[in-house]
């Protein structure tokens, strides 16, 4: 995606929702290449609701990547690794 | 899953490569999920433990080479749905679906128009993220923690979850809207321009 001329982008899409399923699906590896290429490298480009749109839905998953994760305690993983070798030896 | 219906009959020697080698490698991941799913450490420990032990157990219906990441998943989802959930605090069964046929219908995509914006999200520094995820719907939630937190695709996710990849698609879609809504209120809340 080029950065788009943002005084000649639309200020109104008729279809945001359909577009954001599409987007999510783009980001997700859901799409085709053909959607991929036409939404990325068209829509986005002339249509400012869906610009703003994609620039939200990553800076989500990034914050979600960043906030949203926690690491589990070494005391419960090694009580894990003991009660499976107990379970071995029986 | 299919290959739950495939018993191998490992040696003690690979079953414990299996479980150091597939299973302990997706500790880490196995626990965020448990504790988003509880939402409280110590059902999440217990969670975590109940579910390795199952896995250890069941390890013969594990087919190696296939990804034992959504096969541990999907244990650990069964067995929140019927050890935990029950006694939690989350609204039952019926509840939920009347929350899904509210979130299916047309009227709430029309509702829901997300005046957030990517400056507001940058002051989130704190657990605004964390917590907005966690009041979620424990349904909508779990999309969320399998595909942006765990990157699976839609066709393992409706493994895991024993529904239709359409389900998948809709209610991970309406869990993001939900998502925002929930930012846009600490958005709000916390005097940032949304608008």
């Amino acid at each position: 995606m080029n950065t788009p001329d943002k005084k000649n982008m639309k200020h109104e899409c008729p279809h945001q929702q359909e577009c954001l399923q599409l987007l999510q699906s783009i980001l997700d590896g859901e799409a085709t290449t053909e959607q991929k290429d036409r939404f990325m490298g068209h829509h986005l480009e002339e249509c400012m609701p869906c610009y703003q749109n994609y620039h939200l839905e990553v800076a989500i998953r990034d914050l979600l990547k960043k906030k949203c994760s926690n690491e589990a305690p070494q005391d419960l993983v090694d009580s894990i690794k003991q009660k499976v070798i107990q379970n071995l030896s029986k | 899953m299919e290959e739950e219906f495939i018993k191998n009959n490992y040696t003690d020697a690979q079953k414990q490569e299996i479980f150091d080698k597939e299973f302990m490698p997706q500790i880490n991941a196995m626990y965020n999920f448990a504790y988003r799913l509880t939402l409280e450490r110590d059902d999440a420990k217990d969670l975590l433990q109940d579910t390795y032990l199952k896995a250890y157990r069941f390890i013969d219906s594990f087919q190696q080479g296939t990804n034992a990441k959504a096969w541990l998943f999907r244990i650990l989802k069964n067995s929140f749905i019927n050890d935990y959930r029950k006694k939690s605090k989350e609204p039952s069964k019926v509840d939920y679906q009347e929350v899904e046929a509210y979130y299916n219908s047309e009227e709430v995509d029309r509702q829901i128009t997300p005046d957030l914006r990517v400056e507001s999200l940058g002051n989130m520094i704190g657990d605004e993220i964390s917590n907005a995820l966690n009041a979620l719907d424990v349904d909508f939630r779990t999309v969320i923690i399998l595909c942006d937190l765990e990157g699976f695709k839609y066709e393992e996710m409706a493994k895991i979850l024993d529904i239709p990849i359409g389900t998948v698609r809709s209610r991970l879609h309406r869990a993001r809207n939900l998502l925002k809504e929930k930012l846009s209120e600490y958005a709000k809340s916390m005097g940032y321009k949304t608008a």
